[in-house]
């Protein structure tokens, strides 16, 4: 495929199922990170070598996998290309920034990603919607194990496989599930549940990158040790501290509902109303209106928006992909403008249909 | 503002007492504040930081036991250079990332002390590459590919082909069975 394929102002294919406690879990991400033998790692190693790795690992992706793999050169993609991959979590921050033969090979549904020469040589990603920890582990082992039998892996014995970042050896293993936590943070109770999962050997992060605590209320819970515990332990430990997490916010819920129907449904269609009609919109207020219409319509009471269109939204309104839809780089203010425009009609023509009647026209 | 003791250098330096609850402010230059506050950590900002320190600031981990502080400075004054990348154990500790896969081996006897505070433990109990079983699957699926394109080949009368597929048949055959024998 092209890279306009997977640039369109659209959620992800695979992101379009609902998956297990869809309400609550976004969507779970598996990374593996590994390198090869006998080259250095991207911090130290030489354009040569970064040519040779990426062009090895190229040819067992494209060779091997059932499904199929689009290859595309990091330093060949203008920056607002790579920004919007950075924001579908196709590609992180740190591989958008490279300069050298750092390359991402993107299956077509954009479930799978594959950074080359980032921190390490090998990042094997797999995206999958809902609370899928073990399928999408299951899915990115037998990857690794296709991957295996093509690249010479750096691995020893005591620390099992070798990374640059002592914090991933061992397992290479980054679990992370990305999740709506409302009713916990508009309780508080979201800091004492972040010092627990510390202790734990986990870690809670804004999904919008660092700095983005809780913008629109969505975390990332990941685990932090990769040394010492095998991936399934890993895996099961994240899944019960999750299951624990999901329970605590629907408990929350409902008592946030039993409490205050009332100033909860005036919240909730208030903010529709913000999404809907707003003219000017910073990304700070769409994502704390799309948390409340998303919890109103979680709860029942919001009932005219599918869930899918909020996932959607909520990937569309961060800075790259509102230039991309405008498309041209634009100063924060105007962003604000486009945001807002782009939310209108993603919002007004979806109910469109429901009402039957037609709502304003806005020229494209 | 000129230094109160040498009245010379210019003051940069403010040191506060507080005697009695009686609050007093002194002003010296660099040279003067050090000789008589030599214990103000302050007045080396240039100097290099103690490397436990180094390892706390990147790993945010309490300061290290004076054990293995000592032992720590000893390791380092002996300086080990990655044959590999050139990394030393020192620019692990700036960079906060090793250089290769080499380091792993250079620095074991430092790692297992930043890894035990990171990680679960020092040993890995994970996956392992390599698993001989799964390999032996590979090696029948693609036994059977060839098989078939064989006889395609001796369909078609490509006997050429035909041969060299039956003597890649024959090879792969050969590893499978000697990676039966390793396994028992």
């Amino acid at each position: 495929m092209n890279i306009e394929d997977f640039l369109k102002s659209e959620a992800p294919s695979w992101m379009k199922v609902k998956g297990t406690d869809g309400d609550i879990v976004i969507s779970t991400r598996i990374r593996l990170a590994r390198n090869l033998d006998g080259f250095r790692f991207p911090l130290s190693f030489s354009e040569k070598e970064a040519k040779e790795v990426d062009e090895a690992v190229t040819k067992a992706v494209l060779n091997i996998s059932e499904k199929i793999f689009s290859h595309f050169t990091i330093k060949e993609m203008p920056a607002l290309q790579r920004q919007v991959l950075v924001e579908k979590h196709l590609i992180s921050p740190l591989l958008a920034k490279k300069e050298n033969s750092s390359s991402v090979l993107i299956s077509d549904d954009e479930s799978i990603s594959i950074m080359v020469n980032e921190e390490d040589h090998l990042r094997i990603q797999c995206l999958s919607p809902g609370m899928q920890l073990l399928e999408t582990y299951n899915l990115a082992y037998k990857l690794d194990n296709e991957l295996e039998n093509h690249l010479p892996y750096a691995f020893n014995n005591t620390l099992g496989y070798l990374t640059s970042c002592p914090t991933n050896v061992g397992t290479g293993l980054r679990a992370s599930v990305m999740m709506h936590l409302p009713a916990l943070t508009m309780s508080k109770q979201i800091k004492v549940i972040t010092q627990m999962l510390t202790r734990l050997g986990m870690v809670v992060r804004g999904i919008y990158g660092e700095g983005s605590e809780n913008l629109g209320n969505f975390y990332q819970i990941s685990n932090q040790v990769t040394l010492g515990k095998s991936e399934e332990e890993i895996i099961e430990d994240l899944q019960n501290a999750v299951v624990q997490i999901i329970r605590n916010e629907r408990a929350s819920r409902e008592s946030l509902l039993n409490k205050a129907p009332l100033v909860l449904e005036d919240r909730f269609n208030r903010s529709l109303g913000t999404l809907k009609y707003a003219h000017i919109m910073t990304s700070e207020e769409a994502a704390a209106c799309l948390s409340n219409v998303r919890l109103g319509v979680d709860l029942g009471i919001i009932k005219s928006i599918p869930l899918h269109v909020l996932n959607e939204c909520m990937i569309l309104i961060q800075p790259g992909f509102v230039q991309q839809y405008a498309g041209t780089t634009l100063h924060p203010n105007e962003r604000d403008l486009f945001r807002a425009k782009m939310l209108r009609e993603k919002l007004n023509s979806k109910t469109n249909k429901f009402n039957n009647k037609g709502e304003e026209k806005y020229d494209v | 503002m000129i230094c109160e003791h040498c009245k010379q250098r210019h003051a940069t330096v403010t040191v506060t007492q507080v005697v009695n609850g009686q609050k007093s402010e002194r002003h010296y230059c660099e040279v003067c504040a050090s000789q008589f506050h030599p214990f103000n950590l302050d007045f080396h900002k240039d100097e290099q930081v103690p490397i436990h320190q180094l390892v706390s600031n990147w790993f945010g981990l309490p300061i290290w036991k004076t054990g293995t502080q000592e032992k720590q400075t000893q390791n380092t004054q002996q300086v080990t250079t990655c044959p590999s990348c050139g990394f030393t154990f020192r620019k692990f500790l700036n960079e906060g990332k090793l250089g290769c896969p080499q380091c792993y081996e250079t620095f074991s006897n430092q790692l297992p002390q930043v890894l035990a505070k990171i990680q679960s433990s020092t040993k890995h109990i994970g996956k392992v590459p390599g698993n001989t079983k799964q390999s032996n699957e590979r090696i029948k699926k693609q036994i059977e590919i060839i098989r078939e394109q064989l006889k395609v080949a001796i369909v078609e009368e490509r006997f050429e082909d035909a041969a060299r597929l039956r003597d890649e048949v024959k090879e792969l055959e050969r590893k499978l069975e000697s990676g039966g024998v390793d396994q028992s």
